[in-house]
């Protein structure tokens, strides 16, 4: 008899697996609904929402938490979450949260105003992650609980930004945490893979590596979007770290949603049927930093000289046309941006004038570019630069390292390599959040690997980030742009699309450039039966 | 050598590594697109399927897929002939000094050698990379580390039964110096066993050095290098398989035919050991 | 016997402690920041210093060394700085699933390689062996990561047999661990569709990395047997009229055992070191995924604890194969 059910099991299991390929793998659980399965390439190694965040993480974080506010839509708008209102004090101090009454935790406590408290200090306390964007502004003493439903954040100087990160600020349940911490770690052991949430899903099987399979909650505080009956019975992130198989995943209908992908694939994906790839401007800047501080590239000249010869046409033909040129340092869908008059596209004319005024007016030097390993488009915009610079009789040597690398050599003015590739999402619509990477105290992080040191420019960041006259603030921000522009402290590159491929059947896919590349927010989407 | 042309395996290892090396020699002048190299762009044809003008198609860069692989093979030649070299440099005196010297010296180089023996040559190779950067002269350096100890085992037990030998203890008896001896006697008796060996390994070296390529560790955009090529290639599987098809051919019939050659050549050499 | 083999272990070890001292040195060297991967793109100074304290990254170098063989000591191999998690618990994690692989690869290359090699020998110049000789020299010089391309172009894109990659479909929950080894534990756990679904995914990535061991032992089996075939008691035994296969299976095999046996040690290493290789293609969560993926982010804690596991697996096979040996062939007993 065992045998028997053996024999049958096993035949049953490699028919199904040899037809898996082919058939859809349909995740049928409660009733109608359907389980939404979204893959891309890297892991969620952490899941803590204080501690580290990028797309894959913050795909899974805003799906299982919860924030005071939420981004939504395209141009990126701030809505009410789990606080339904705020307000602000005359002096642009105090932003004092009312709460909605009904939220809860996945266990069962209700989400008060204490727990807003404890995530906001916990995350300015751990000085991981999220922490960068509020400890300049914020200090744990200045956050106040007024009432169970009130809290009252007071900033240390006015800062016009501030609701702009909210939404980045995810609330943990305290009482869950702290029964977990050990070793005074906050907790950070345990929500590595473990959630202390709100959020309309929680997790029923976590393996960050391959599956995070996350369950619906039925009676989730907010209610979903398109109803109950059209709401998910759970969503599975399944990492897919090559992108042949994660293509072939959608095509065989195991995967409803994929990202990662090359711009040629999405090309491909397009235009097979049943299968729709959105294609959205984003807001990513693309730059190639130059080291401003030393070596050749310390000279504006010859700054100026390189970004008149650069190809930008082939940024475009690498994204296959889906991309635009940046016609300023702030993308467009940022507050105050302005086409900056004269930005550099290639001209070698142009080139040539500036190279005459360095001491290499006849070239003969090698540069170094340095890329993340991997990125196939930062390693073929290495190679466009090669070719583009060998009018000026100037060498590039491209070279693809691991991410800690670039920052090791790239945070060091000395000796540090003359390009480097970068990739920045502003994970804020405020114009600040562009401006003070440009600023003397961006050194030392990814973005502030130009170097740049124009106290002029420093103290116009510094005037703009606390002026709370709309108007002048406009002012302000076109005047900087202006002003980095002409410091050249970067090759001013590209803005790609965001792009996804999505089965046809996937519904409420709503997108948000603010997200980062690659993240979708999966809480209004659902499948149709 | 008329054995050795009678051997099918064996002259077809010959021809192989024969049009290698004339890859090696004449590859810019063989390559229709030698530009497309040194890292020339031509992104309207980029991505095409096998052609009469690309026989191999073209890369994302609208390279052209054959005159990269061919002028590629000469890094491969580079590397492997940096990573046995070195390897033989390094392993084979000492090797031959741990086998006649015997006694503490021996035991000496012998357990430096199990050191670097005790992890999978690939694996190690993979940690030294990381450490030091990816590049190919890196890959060059983490290889050869991971090498030359099989050349210190090999010369050590040959070493070792030439010690006994006859005319190695005339030689001794008749007051010759160990080094006189060594260098007349006990060295041109292992060039045998080495050179089956380093025409084996200049197979293997080529291919170990596209595995690391291959994982993202090897040369440097655009240098055409085949496992580096393959590593970009396995991005645009399977819609555009032709680009993983060319490189990883090259590297294969290169392997084979360094194989094969030391296979004869270990026939020639010692007909009674192999048949 | 005990003696020997207790002196090759502590003898093993030693050149493993030797091994743990050159990686230490050589990934501390290197121009790397591995604190900035935790904190992320858009870390400040302050924060990626806040890590590197965390991790002892600020200490000195000596110190540092120190700390690590001090864990390593309790079995404790340090933090992958990445994603925060122990590098014992990622090895317990990983390590079955390459071992599961390796072993299937192992043993379909055995059964394989013998096979052939035994017709080969048996049928010389016959279509097996014609078929055989090809396989031996082109199995050891095909790469991994070509062949494993072009057989998942074929299978999984193509004619849609096999699945492209991975171990388990997400669909299916993997059975809770007793080993580790999903196969296995799915059989324990009485799952026989989850076994069998597994083994399916199993396929291809075996089958790429048993070819060179399978042509190595092929050629091996096919060399060793033409030859004790020719020996003097083998045509003596024929002549008395014993059954030919059981003169092959007897006699030859036994007599073949040796050589075989200890190419089958020396491949078990080589085989380890191409799991890099194919789990990075067939995206299978092994220890040769984990040590690419940690080396191509500079997380170097992960990367030394795959080498060490590696090299611990790879130690503890030489020793079973010169437990095997000495079984196999009692002369060696006596050395």
């Amino acid at each position: 008899m065992r045998r028997r059910t053996m024999l049958t099991g096993t035949a049953a299991a490699t028919a199904g697996a040899i037809a898996a390929p082919g058939g859809a793998e349909a995740f049928v659980t409660e009733g109608k609904r359907r389980t939404l399965v979204f893959s891309g390439g890297q892991p969620v190694p952490v899941l803590d929402p204080h501690v580290k965040y990028d797309y894959s993480t913050r795909l899974m974080q805003q799906s299982i938490y919860d924030a005071l506010l939420k981004y939504i839509d395209n141009p990126p708008k701030i809505i009410p979450w789990l606080a339904k209102s705020w307000d602000v004090s005359k002096d642009g101090l105090t932003y004092t949260f009312h709460l909605v009454e009904n939220a809860k935790f996945h266990n069962g406590d209700p989400l008060d105003a204490e727990a807003v408290r404890f995530s906001y200090v916990r995350g300015l306390k751990l000085n991981k992650g999220i922490a960068w964007m509020l400890k300049a502004h914020l200090d744990p003493a200045g956050i106040k609980v007024v009432d169970p439903h009130t809290v009252a954040m007071t900033l240390k100087e006015p800062f016009p930004g501030f609701i702009s990160f909210v939404p980045w600020w995810f609330i943990v349940n305290p009482k869950q945490v702290m029964a977990e911490a050990k070793n005074n770690d906050d907790g950070q052991g345990f929500l590595i893979a473990h959630e202390a949430g709100s959020g309309p899903f929680k997790i029923n099987r976590w393996d960050p590596q391959a599956a995070m399979v996350l369950d619906a909650v039925p009676d989730y505080w907010r209610g979903w979007e398109d109803g109950d009956a059209n709401r998910p019975s759970g969503i599975i992130f399944q990492v897919i770290r090559e992108p042949a198989p994660r293509r072939e995943a959608l095509l065989h209908g195991s995967v409803d949603i994929i990202t990662d992908m090359s711009p040629d694939d999405y090309d491909s994906l397009a235009k097979v049927k049943g299968i729709r790839v959105p294609d959205e401007p984003g807001m990513a800047p693309f730059t190639v930093m130059f080291n401003c501080a030393w070596g050749p590239t310390a000279d504006v000249n010859l700054r100026r000289a390189i970004a008149w010869a650069m190809d930008y046409n082939a940024l475009i033909a690498i994204e296959n046309g889906h991309a635009r040129l940046m016609d300023s340092p702030f993308p467009p869908a940022m507050q105050d941006h302005i086409a900056v008059p004269g930005i550099p596209r290639k001209d070698l004319a142009k080139a040539k004038a500036f190279l005459a005024k360095t001491q290499y007016a006849k070239g003969g030097l090698t540069l170094d570019y340095l890329y993340v390993a991997g990125l196939e488009v930062e390693r073929q915009v290495g190679l466009t630069i090669l070719a583009a610079l060998e009018p000026l009789g100037i060498k590039v040597n491209v070279q693809g390292v691991p991410w800690p690398t670039v920052m090791a050599r790239g945070t060091q003015p000395k000796g540090g390599p003359a390009m480097i590739a970068v990739y920045v999402t502003p994970v804020s619509t405020d114009p600040d959040v562009v401006a003070s990477q440009y600023a003397s105290s961006a050194a030392g992080s990814y973005w502030g690997m130009h170097h740049l040191h124009d106290p002029t420019l420093d103290k116009m960041i510094a005037e703009a980030r606390i002026e709370l006259d709309q108007t002048k603030r406009a002012a302000m921000y076109a005047e900087i742009q202006k002003r980095i522009v002409s410091l050249q402290p970067a090759i001013f590159g590209m803005l790609e699309n965001r792009r996804w491929a999505m089965k046809d059947d996937v519904e409420g896919f709503v997108f948000c450039p603010i997200r980062l590349t690659g993240e979708v927010d999966l809480y209004p989407m659902w499948i149709k039966a | 050598m008329k054995a050795m042309l009678r051997d099918p395996s064996a002259l077809l290892g010959a021809m192989l590594v024969g049009l290698f090396l004339l890859l090696c020699l004449l590859g810019p002048w063989i390559a229709p697109y030698p530009a497309d190299a040194t890292g020339a762009i031509h992104f309207v044809i980029k991505l095409k399927p096998p052609s009469a003008a690309h026989w191999f198609g073209t890369d994302e860069m609208g390279d052209d897929i054959f005159s990269r692989v061919v002028i590629g093979a000469r890094t491969s030649l580079w590397v492997g002939l940096s990573i046995t070299g070195i390897a033989v440099a390094l392993g084979a005196p000492l090797g031959i000094l741990a086998g006649f010297l015997g006694g503490r010296a021996q035991t000496a180089i012998m357990r430096a050698t199990d050191v670097f023996l005790c992890v999978p040559g690939l694996v190690l190779a993979l940690a030294i990379v990381a450490a030091l950067g990816p590049g190919l002269a890196h890959g060059v350096w983490a290889l050869a580390a991971v090498w030359w100890p099989g050349y210190v085992r090999l010369l050590e037990s040959k070493a070792l039964a030439l010690r006994e030998a006859v005319f190695v203890e005339a030689a001794r008896a008749s007051g010759a110096s160990t080094f006189r001896v060594l260098l007349r006697h006990v060295a041109p008796n292992c060039v045998g066993p080495l050179i089956v060996k380093a025409s084996m390994d200049m197979g293997f070296a080529i291919l170990a050095a596209a595995s690391l390529g291959f994982i993202g560790l090897g040369a440097r955009p655009p240098a055409p290098e085949w496992g580096a090529m393959m590593a970009v290639a396995r991005n645009y599987m399977p819609n555009w398989w032709w680009y993983s098809l060319a490189p990883g051919a090259f590297v294969f019939a290169t392997v084979l035919g360094f194989n094969l050659l030391g296979d004869g050549l270990a026939t020639w050499l010692d007909p009674r050991e192999h048949r | 016997m005990i003696r020997f083999l207790l002196r090759r272990l502590a003898f093993l070890l030693l050149s493993l402690a030797g091994l743990v001292a050159i990686t230490f040195v050589i990934s501390h060297v290197a121009p790397a920041d591995p604190a900035a991967l935790a904190a992320g793109p858009d870390a400040t100074a302050s924060m990626i210093a806040t890590i590197r304290h965390q991790y002892g990254l600020d200490r000195p170098l000596p110190l540092q060394f120190l700390r690590y063989v001090g864990d390593l000591a309790r079995l404790q191999l340090g933090h992958s700085i990445a994603t925060g998690h122990a590098v014992t618990a990622d090895l317990a994690v990983y390590l079955p699933a390459t071992l599961e692989l390796v072993l299937l690869a192992m043993g379909f290359a055995i059964v394989m390689g013998v096979t052939l090699g035994i017709l080969a020998a048996v049928r010389r110049e016959g279509l097996v062996d014609h078929f055989a000789r090809i396989f031996a020299v082109g199995g050891i010089a095909v790469p991994a990561f070509w062949i494993a391309l072009i057989l998942q172009l074929l299978f999984s894109v193509y004619w849609r047999l096999l699945p492209i990659g991975g171990q388990l479909p997400v669909a299916i929950a993997p059975p809770r661990p007793i080993t580790g080894m999903v196969i296995l534990d799915a059989l324990l756990r009485e799952q026989p569709a989850v076994a069998s679904t597994a083994l399916v995914h199993a396929l291809l990535p075996a089958f790429v990395l048993s070819l060179p061991c399978l042509a190595s032992i092929l050629r091996i089996t096919r060399q060793e047997m033409i030859e004790v075939l020719q020996a003097h008691y083998v045509r003596t035994a024929r002549a008395q009229g014993i059954a030919p296969t059981r003169v092959v299976t007897r006699l030859a095999l036994r007599n073949a055992m040796v050589p075989i046996l200890s190419m089958i040690g020396l491949r078990f290493g080589f085989m380890l070191g191409t799991t890099v290789l194919v789990e990075t293609v067939f995206d299978w969560p092994g220890l040769g995924l984990y040590a690419v993926t940690s080396a191509t982010s500079a997380d170097f804690a992960p990367v030394m604890g795959a080498t060490l596991a590696i090299g611990v697996l790879f130690m503890l096979a030489t020793l079973v194969v010169d437990l095997l040996y000495a079984v196999a062939d009692p002369r060696i007993r006596v050395s």
